[in-house]
């Protein structure tokens, strides 16, 4: 035996066998049924070009979605669980994550959760910034939903469309927070930085460019008969259904409801402010899609009288007073007053919930304290897609398989962040 | 007797022979002369130039086939990239935007692992993607350019129509031979298109065939001193609207729905096997272009240009088959996909209902020409 007997390359015929025991989340009953009634079981996802990471369990007679069942998870990342272990402050970033666009929305909700808490008012100035940087969430947020819609409907068109026309609003939160997507620019008592003139005065330019942009969007893509014949009459939720499964936001306005976060509740300055809840009868997928196309016309125009009143608001004072504590060198002192001032937050004992109207709907905060620790006893987080992740099943009841993908860009139902 | 047909068969192979009906083109005819005059090379110039040769090699066969896949794949990319804001294909040969990006798409599934999974019928699952080619590539016998044809029949287009109907069968073996859920979901849809767009383009073809009263691709092509789709307008619409459905473009690219079905029928393919699959619906469109041209837009009629002789009715035909698959691929950025059964209903309603009045006015030109 020589002795480069060892290094010549070796054919290991190890046989792979597939895993013969495969885990369903749903009772042997229900596989057993199906299969004596001849219906056919297919599973959509995790790893598919249309579901993206979520599985569906459909129950399909012929062509007819008989049932569907969701097994949603893949993308879970206990960030519950990870908020117990840290600071209040960092919990921002944390808590922005699984929302890709929605980061004004998503930190507004906490931070407004920790300001109930304190008791703090927040200067009017950070008030309207706060209100400009949520409506360029939902914008950029809407915009990602209808190019997935449009890639669902194979219409490559309308999918590049509005991932491009995203940009100038990404571009918008990068001059006025450093970043293009995970900005963390609210914090408690006001937001990071005051932001100039010039940059308000770039953010008013860039709602012309896209209402102008959103024309053409709307001449290939939303009035597209082709797309109209998929969307119509499909995945309909009656007023009635939509309120009983729970659904939220744009959603549970397409289906007639006329329920706002921001008009029920007014937060930051959307009571100062003149803007309409679009709504729809018909509760189908188009109406779906055309309530939140609408919603960003509503948010052109709010981020366009918030810049207006901005004007009269002097700049400097964006911080409350209250939460810096008596610290007066903030503002010059930028890199250390956010751990002087946050570090040792502590809330006081019990519990602090906020609702907030993020892009895909209702969204809820609940933040316990113990009274003494620096870090939350419990976070819990309901984000809009797991809200109507229920309806969004019901509605496929009844619905072709070619549908599924129809309703599912209708619901811009997004994994990560219902999973949370 | 053997003698004879010994003799017979060395005449039908002889240079002389080839030389009998050969494409003539004046522009360099000093050249093909004087190449003629040389043993061998000679021989070979005159069998590429010889007619049926010429047709199966040049044009419209393997090397128009193949310029036309590069070219189509490439444009179709780069025009959906221009409407929707992007650059498309670039990085390779940058000098000439990217043209031969389908060329190195097609290397690259050369060198990929071709996977024949667990499930699948293997023998059949190898097979069809390579017997597939020989519908997709016999009509191009039968389609005349000028006087450039493979095998000149007065049933040519029946012929052509009939291997051309071929081909959705063979995509249905593939699903059937591939074993898979997503391919038997693809593999049904394409079943109920086949049968949905072939009616109406069958009867497209007949409204054309009794315009003409004729079967005959050259006879059809020299009668048409006004076009076709002036004759019978209504026809070339159904037509065109079948090349759509059979090409499997959108808006009806229900077999293959990438987002919902993953690629229907070829889910499992991968490597070069892929690149075969991927090719059928290209090739497919261009024989579909072909015969539009053919049918609606005079095939090779047009100006004669002397200098060229016999390459200019090929000129002129590639340059409407061009066309027409322009116009196809411009689609792509324009349409979403529709549901299987809106496409039935159209198809087995209105289309069925129009092309019923193509045939009536096919039927009518008919009378009155006879009349």
């Amino acid at each position: 035996m020589s002795e480069r007997e060892g290094e010549r390359e070796m054919l290991l015929d190890v046989p792979v066998e597939p895993p013969v025991e495969m885990f369903l989340p749903i009772p042997r009953r229900f596989l057993e049924d199906a299969y004596r009634n001849d219906d056919y079981i297919v599973l959509v996802g995790p790893q598919h070009p249309g579901s993206g990471h979520m599985r569906i369990i459909l129950r399909i007679k012929g062509d007819i979605i008989v049932e569907a069942i969701p097994d949603p998870g893949y993308v879970h990342r206990s960030m519950e669980k990870l908020a117990e272990n840290r600071l209040y402050i960092q919990n921002i970033p944390l808590m922005e994550r699984p929302a890709i666009m929605d980061t004004g929305n998503v930190t507004l909700g906490y931070v407004r959760a920790i300001e109930q808490a304190l008791g703090i008012e927040v200067p009017e100035r950070a008030k309207y910034i706060r209100t400009v940087l949520a409506e360029l969430s939902r914008i950029g947020t809407h915009l990602y939903d209808a190019g997935i819609l449009a890639v669902f409907l194979g219409h490559t068109t309308g999918f590049m469309w509005p991932f491009a026309l995203r940009e100038p609003v990404i571009e918008a939160m990068t001059r006025i927070s450093g970043t293009r997507i995970t900005s963390s620019f609210i914090i408690p008592g006001g937001i990071r930085r005051d932001v100039p003139w010039e940059t308000l005065e770039f953010v008013r330019r860039v709602t012309y460019v896209l209402e102008r942009r959103l024309k053409g969007f709307e001449k290939i893509f939303i009035k597209n008969p082709s797309v109209i014949a998929r969307l119509k009459d499909v995945g309909v939720l009656s007023k009635q259904e939509a309120i009983k499964f729970g659904v939220v936001g744009p959603f549970l306005r397409a289906s007639g409801v006329e329920y706002d976060v921001r008009r029920v509740e007014p937060y930051e300055a959307y009571d100062s402010l003149n803007w309409d809840v679009p709504v729809a009868d018909e509760g189908d997928s188009y109406s779906r899609f055309l309530v939140r196309v609408e919603e960003i016309f509503q948010s052109l125009s709010i981020i366009r009288q918030a810049i207006n009143e901005l004007r009269s608001i002097p700049e400097g004072n964006v911080i409350s007073p209250d939460v810096l504590d008596g610290y007066e060198e903030a503002s010059s002192d930028i890199r250390g007053y956010f751990y002087r001032v946050f570090g040792n937050l502590v809330l006081p004992y019990g519990e602090y919930t906020s609702l907030t109207e993020a892009s895909r709907g209702t969204l809820l905060y609940s933040i316990i304290s113990d009274g003494e620790s620096n870090v939350p006893y419990r976070v819990r987080v309901v984000t809009p897609g797991w809200y109507y992740l229920k309806g969004f099943m019901e509605s496929l009841r009844g619905e072709r398989l070619a549908d599924l993908q129809a309703i599912y860009g209708s619901f811009g139902y997004f994994p990560p962040e219902a999973d949370r | 007797m053997i003698m004879e047909a010994v003799y017979e068969l060395l005449k039908a192979v002889s240079k002389e022979h080839f030389m009998e009906n050969m494409v003539s083109i004046p522009l360099i005819q000093p050249v093909i002369d004087n190449l003629l005059n040389i043993p061998l090379v000679g021989y070979v110039v005159a069998l590429i130039l010889w007619k049926p040769m010429f047709a199966l090699l040049i044009f419209p066969g393997l090397l128009t086939l193949m310029t036309v896949l590069l070219f189509i794949i490439w444009f179709e990319r780069k025009l959906t990239a221009r409407i929707q804001w992007r650059r498309g294909p670039l990085e390779i040969l940058r000098w000439a935007g990217g043209i031969i990006q389908a060329l190195a798409d097609g290397l690259r599934y050369f060198f990929q692992e071709v996977i024949v999974h667990r499930d699948a019928h293997k023998p059949y699952f190898i097979q069809l993607p390579i017997l597939i080619f020989i519908p997709v590539l016999l009509p191009l016998l039968f389609i005349p350019a000028g006087s450039i044809v493979g095998i000149k029949t007065p049933y040519a287009l029946p012929v052509v129509v009939a291997i051309v109907s071929l081909i959705p069968v063979f995509i249905v073996a593939i699903g059937w031979a591939s074993n898979s859920r997503f391919a038997y979901v693809g593999t049904i849809r394409e079943a109920f298109m086949y049968f949905a767009y072939e009616i109406p383009f069958i009867l497209s073809v007949v409204a054309m065939i009794l315009v003409y009263g004729t079967a005959d691709m050259t006879a059809i092509v020299e009668k048409q001193t006004i076009p076709g789709i002036i004759l019978n307008p209504v026809a070339a619409l159904v037509f065109f609207i079948s090349t759509i459905m059979a090409t499997s473009r959108l808006p009806f690219e229900i077999p293959e729905a990438d987002q919902e079905i993953a690629f229907g029928p070829f889910v499992e393919y991968s490597g070069i096997m892929f690149g075969l699959v991927m090719t059928i619906a290209y090739e497919k469109m261009y024989i579909l272009a072909l015969l539009m041209s053919v049918l609606f837009l005079g095939g090779g009629n047009g100006f004669p240009i002397p200098l060229l002789g016999d390459l200019a009715p090929v000129i002129w035909m590639f340059l409407k088959t061009m066309a027409v698959m322009v116009a196809l691929a411009f689609l792509r950025s324009i349409y979403a996909r529709f549901r299987l059964d809106q496409a039935l209903r159209l198809s087995w309603t209105t289309m069925l209902k129009i092309s019923a009045v193509a045939v009536l006015i096919g039927a009518a030109l008919n009378i009155a020409q006879v009349a």
